[in-house]
């Protein structure tokens, strides 16, 4: 499924894109859905940095055009699979309906370099690490 | 959302583990690293610690922890005991993973309607 190293997900939400923008910017906000902690610094190379327990998912913001569409890096300290700031994230939010609609790509995961088993594996290892660090829904 | 029923954790059987248990194990460098060591062939222990700098006796607990999650399985060789990848351990986790955004933009979604509640129909 995903293979290619881009993972794509995008949801239809009942609020404009005024209000949905800043849960990708205000760590108040970003903590209603995302990780039990978040330190944000909403400006191009600003810090990006979501936790849950001790496990840690790391980057920068890459870019921000509010309240259209904004990049970021993702990544894991110490991790040789998916290094903080080895991937990239792009949201862009989509008047529809008078709600918006959501579509996230993350891309720059290894497999799309190189398609061996070794470089799959490594790939799923370090995309189910940033699963794990950035929260699971059975998190209380 | 449908919540997984969750167990305790020391009663996941190696042949049951659990999502969390196969994430929890993979969320450690040291353990990731002994998964790619014998993703192809199995190892024996002393082999597989050889390739760190941690104490023998810390790679022999990470060993544990993956053999509880089902990540690895173990055989006997003579004397020695050795350790390979169990790939079909990670089918619940890959789930967890196909799961991960769709997941999180769910919950955003809930977030954000639950914050500003609309109570008139929002098409034009």
């Amino acid at each position: 499924m995903t293979t290619t190293g881009e993972l794509v997900a995008s949801v239809h939400i009942n609020a404009p894109p005024e209000t949905v923008f800043p849960y990708f910017t205000d760590p108040g906000l970003m903590v209603r859905w995302l990780g039990s902690t978040a330190t944000l610094d909403p400006a191009p190379g600003g810090v990006f940095a979501v936790e849950v327990g001790d496990s840690a998912a790391r980057g920068a913001y890459l870019s921000l055009d509010p309240v259209r569409s904004l990049m970021f890096t993702w990544g894991m300290p110490g991790s040789d699979t998916l290094p903080p700031g080895g991937t990239t994230v792009e949201v862009t939010f989509t008047p529809v309906d008078g709600g918006t609609l959501v579509t996230l790509v993350h891309r720059g995961l290894p497999a799309e370099h190189r398609q061996s088993h070794q470089e799959g594996w490594r790939t799923f290892l370090g995309k189910l690490a940033t699963a794990a660090a950035a929260g699971r829904p059975s998190s209380p | 959302m449908p919540e997984p029923a969750r167990k305790a954790a020391s009663a996941a059987a190696p042949e049951a583990p659990t999502v969390d248990a196969v994430l929890k194990a993979l969320a450690d460098p040291h353990r990731r690293q002994i998964l790619r060591l014998v993703q192809l062939s199995a190892l024996p222990a002393g082999q597989i610690a050889a390739q760190f700098e941690i104490t023998q006796q810390a790679v022999s607990l990470h060993l544990t922890v993956l053999k509880k999650a089902g990540l690895l399985t173990e055989r006997r060789d003579g004397t020695r005991r050795l350790y390979q990848l169990r790939p079909e351990a990670l089918r619940p986790a890959r789930a967890v993973l196909d799961e991960f955004w769709p997941g999180a933009l769910a919950r955003l979604k809930q977030a954000v309607e639950t914050d500003h509640p609309r109570g008139d129909d929002p098409r034009p």
